[in-house]
């Protein structure tokens, strides 16, 4: 798409119009987030999220002596269950029927989706509560079960702002970051029915609280994510902050909790690295407010009907790739989005997908077996912040250039491709490096065509075609009239 | 409509391909238990503080929560229960059935009459009328302010330290371990269920203004019972 | 001591001035530098865009260009992270065992202009007169691929009549990436406005870093700005004397 093309289509859009998550229909991503580079609103609130997050992580890392070597524990950890994951699985699978769970097992999203429901429909529900689980979002299990009669009701406060706001999710950990008091109070003040809310976030937190609680000890069916599932006794871990995900694991009869299949740990235990990890990395405390685990069913205590949907949709593709395997350590805690310089400009949206960020970059694509969000490796400056502050040291970088090279190994076979100005060159300057005098040659024809956009003052403010994509904001001083190895030779020759 | 069967075998299936195709063969439950006791593990599993700094690390992060918490010697505790009891201005208060009976015994001096429901099955709305409760706990970890449960009777179902708005934790001071792995090396057997409780509920949704007590209780109070001699040492 | 430097295929075409001060300084500290003509480019640019067996090509005409050379110093700390951080891989899939133990005994030999006077030389005192206000951006690959940790603080401090003011947020991406300026170019410039904020925060005359990709981007966008600040290469603060002092070009 020409660069003219490309904005024009962007203008048609409106700031606040919904965004797109759905990896298969999102815009790419120097498209997406042109439109939100535009929102200087969301912009600021997310600089200021991440931010406060960033420093509150940072202060808590260094007073950890072994911050380093938990994360080398935990790296080694979760290659381990990876690397043995079909014996880790049936583990957790044997142990938790033992314990009176049920275990499903979901090839896709759609075999996902058809559990859930048929699980739903057995229990004759028609509504249902949720704690936030973006693996729900990944499989889009909302939309589906309200198009089949099933009303979801999310407890997690940003999910509540999301959900009777309609928008989306922008950051895994803090997903309504973009979303700042007044515009939280409105959606509230009008979907609650409330009058004379005030838009501080006490009252806003208050008001959530009243409209949860009466759902919270009436609904009878409950559907989790996990955080972690303990291969060894069959148990599975939530990490939360408010509360809203205990009341959904203990009031409820019927619990379904769905889970990637990349989340299960070998022992109980490793939650000790693992938890002195997360809520650094995510939310940048020493320990989240709630965690809970718990195991099968407890007579007395809890559910009495425990469903796990152990989910795969793309993830054993990426477990068959020796660089791309380690994408599925990720504990989903954000860290990497938090220290993005892009996503710092850009927010979540723009990724298209309900895992933006670092992680979103390369998850997404190959959960969509690289046929969709082809864009999101290239989505990065690789500059390695990302993996600098990782809890499970993925190389984000390393998988980024990974992708790229499948990207353009699939692009490269296609014949559109041949006249792309960016293959295009690239292909001529393969050549050109290849023979230093063919170098020589081309960088004496650059003098001469950039010399026609060059200025008297040195400096080239405007260029054409791919050029101007430079030019939009930057100046190019002009190329000199001698390269380095010109100054060398003559040096030489002057020498003799 | 396909077999359930069939999703499990394709998952199963992909997997194993994956992990096999390459380098190493399947690895049995035992092959893949001999390589995880093999993994290195350099960080931190014992802490370094004395009993009694480490008893004090406890209190000063819980306190960062905005906890109240107090200390008091063994023989104290049912006075100490009965005055926080008094100062929380409550008179509604559920119980596990495990909590010792004399904590329940109100002190000579006290002037309200508590009402204690103990919680055999109790059904949800009426713990949600409940306005506080007391339990006990299987562990504290001072690192992060942490408070560990088991769930057992002392400690009471799950749902009893969610509803009401007002906790009391008695939290014996052998209980206390500085490190998070010295809780799981407390564990004999890894147990059924857990909550670690870090601080009241929170949320920083909004702007990231820290708000607290969305749900599960508001007020969290610990009452640390000075259960061990006092040494300076380090500990053993 | 014998240095090889490989100039990188932009600062040849583009900032020839920086390989002249690598070449004044060097000598300057008693190392008699080579020029191998043959050299192009190290290959970053097709490695990070997915053209990977261009990149190949590009990384074994290196690797046999320097495989007798004593040392090599290059300019660019991301040419130096590519040689280290991705040779391996792109050497592992498609070169063959001969050039891989060629690559492996080279390797140790490349070094990136600060490692090389800090590390090899052992100075940090280049005897160098550069009589402005300076502020310092760690380009992302000297930061986190190299490590260079405080290498170019070292060298700056000793620098006679340097004034160095920090620069805030100054391990913060400048957003230049490559083709990613291309690419994504209106992340890049808004990664680029944030940047340069602090850039024009510290009040300095020169932003200077040891990646010309960088300073090509800020700049860039310094001049069309006009904020009458300027950007220069570190090896040209470090080859300034007052017999000659720094080119400054533009």
């Amino acid at each position: 798409m020409s660069a003219a093309a490309e904005h024009e289509a962007v203008a048609e859009r409106e700031v606040s119009d919904r965004p797109i998550l759905d990896p298969a229909l999102a815009p790419p991503f120097p498209v997406a987030a042109l439109l939100v580079l535009r929102n200087s609103q969301l912009r600021k609130n997310v600089a200021h999220a991440i931010d406060v997050i960033q420093a509150k992580r940072a202060r808590l890392v260094a007073e950890k002596q072994d911050w380093q070597e938990l994360r080398s524990a935990a790296a080694l950890i979760r290659d381990e269950a990876l690397e043995n994951l079909s014996v880790y699985l049936e583990q957790f699978e044997a142990r938790c029927t033992a314990a009176g769970g049920t275990v499903h097992w979901a090839s896709d999203a759609a075999d996902a989706r058809r559990i859930i429901l048929e699980l739903l429909r057995e229990e004759k529900a028609d509504e249902v509560i949720k704690i936030k689980t973006m693996t729900s979002a990944e499989i889009q299990l909302n939309p589906f079960l309200e198009a089949n009669g099933i009303r979801t009701y999310e407890t997690d406060l940003a999910e509540i702002i999301l959900q009777l706001g309609e928008g989306e999710p922008s950051h895994i950990v803090v997903p309504a970051l973009h979303v700042n008091r007044s515009q939280v109070r409105e959606i509230f003040a009008r979907r609650m029915g409330i009058e004379n809310l005030s838009d501080e976030p006490e009252a806003l937190t208050a008001a959530a609280r009243n409209y949860l609680r009466q759902k919270f000890l009436s609904v009878p069916t409950a559907i989790s994510g996990a955080n972690f599932l303990i291969a060894e006794t069959g148990s599975v871990a939530v990490v939360e902050s408010e509360g809203n995900g205990r009341m959904c694991l203990t009031l409820p009869r019927t619990m379904i909790t769905l889970a990637g299949i990349e989340k299960v740990l070998p022992r109980f235990a490793d939650l000790e690295v693992m938890l002195q990890l997360l809520a650094r990395s995510a939310t940048g405390e020493r320990m989240n407010p709630y965690t809970s685990l718990w195991t099968g069913v407890t007579p007395g205590d809890g559910p009495q009907k425990f469903h796990v949907v152990l989910l795969d949709n793309g993830r054993s593709s990426i477990l068959a790739r020796k660089t791309e395997r380690q994408t599925l350590r990720c504990i989903r805690c954000a860290a990497c989005m938090n220290a993005c310089p892009v996503y710092r400009q850009t927010g979540g949206h723009a990724y298209g997908s309900v895992y933006p960020g670092p992680i979103g970059a390369i998850l997404t694509p190959q959960l969509e077996q690289m046929r969709h969000a082809q864009s999101l490796p290239y989505a990065s400056s690789l500059c390695g912040a990302c993996f600098e502050v990782c809890p499970v040291k993925i190389n984000i970088p390393e998988v980024l250039l990974e992708l790229r090279a499948r990207v353009t190994d699939d692009e490269r076979k296609q014949v559109s491709r041949f006249f792309d100005p960016l293959y295009l060159g690239l292909r001529v300057a393969n050549v050109i490096f290849s023979r230093a005098w063919l170098s020589h040659l081309a960088q004496w024809a650059g003098r001469i065509v950039l010399g026609l956009f060059t200025r008297k003052d040195g400096w080239i403010h405007a260029l054409p075609g791919i050029g101007a994509k430079w030019t939009q904001t930057r100046d190019l001083r002009g190329l000199p009239k001698q390269a380095f190895h010109d100054w060398w030779a003559d040096r030489q020759r002057g020498k003799k | 409509m396909r077999p359930v069967a069939s999703s499990r075998q394709q998952v199963l299936g992909r997997i194993r391909a994956a992990c096999c195709g390459g380098q190493n063969p399947a690895a049995t439950a035992e092959e893949a238990a001999e390589r995880y006791e093999r993994l290195p593990r350099d960080y931190r599993t014992r802490g370094k503080s004395t009993v009694r700094a480490c008893q004090e690390l406890f209190i000063e992060r819980l306190r960062e929560y905005d906890a109240e918490v107090v200390e008091c010697a063994p023989e104290e505790l049912g006075a100490m229960i009965a005055a926080q009891l008094e100062a929380s201005g409550r008179h509604m208060f559920v119980a596990p059935p495990g909590l010792p009976a004399g904590w329940l015994v109100p002190a000579a001096w006290q002037i309200s009459d508590f009402e204690w429901n103990i919680d055999h099955n109790l059904p949800a709305d009426e713990i949600e009328r409940a306005q506080g409760v007391v339990t006990g706990c299987f562990c504290g970890v001072a690192d992060s302010g942490t408070i560990v449960l088991h769930h057992s009777a002392t400690e009471g179902r799950r749902v009893i330290t969610l509803l009401p708005d007002w906790y009391l934790c008695v939290v014996r001071a052998s209980q206390i371990v500085e490190t998070l792995p010295e809780y799981f090396d407390r564990c004999d057997q890894p147990p059924a269920l857990v909550t670690w409780i870090s601080g009241p509920s929170a949320t920083a949704d909004i702007e990231m203004t820290r708000i607290k007590g969305v749900h599960g209780p508001r007020f969290l109070n610990v009452i640390v019972v000075n259960d061990r001699e006092q040494g300076t040492g380090i500990r053993e | 001591m014998r240095a090889s430097l490989f100039i990188t295929c932009y600062n040849d075409t583009l900032f020839p001035e920086t390989g002249r001060a690598v070449v004044r300084l060097l000598e300057r500290l008693g190392v008699e530098v080579e020029f191998r003509p043959g050299q192009t480019c190290c290959g970053q640019m097709h490695a990070n865009t997915g053209f990977r067996s261009e990149a190949f090509s590009q990384a074994k005409r290196l690797v046999m260009l320097y495989a007798d050379a004593e040392a090599v110093v290059i300019p660019s700390s991301s040419c130096v992270a590519m040689i280290r951080d991705q040779y391996p891989g792109l050497l592992e899939e498609l070169g063959d065992d001969a050039l891989r133990k060629e690559f492996a005994a080279l390797l140790p030999r490349v070094h990136e202009l600060s490692e090389f006077l800090v590390d090899k030389l052992g100075v940090e005192d280049v005897g160098a007169y550069f009589p402005h206000r300076v502020t310092y951006h760690a380009s992302c690959h000297g930061l986190r691929a190299l490590k260079l940790g405080d290498r170019p603080f070292r060298l700056l401090r000793k620098v006679r009549g340097l004034d160095l003011v920090p620069l805030e947020n100054l391990d913060r991406c400048c957003g230049f990436g490559g083709t990613f300026s291309v690419k994504n170019a209106e992340v890049s410039s808004a990664m680029l406005a944030t940047k340069l904020a602090d850039v024009l925060a510290t009040g300095t005359e020169f932003c200077t870093a040891l990646d010309n990709s960088c300073l090509m981007h800020l700049g860039g966008a310094l001049h069309r700005q006009n904020a009458g600040m300027k950007t220069i290469h570190m090896a040209q603060i470090l080859a300034s004397t007052e017999e000659e002092p720094a080119e400054l070009m533009g």
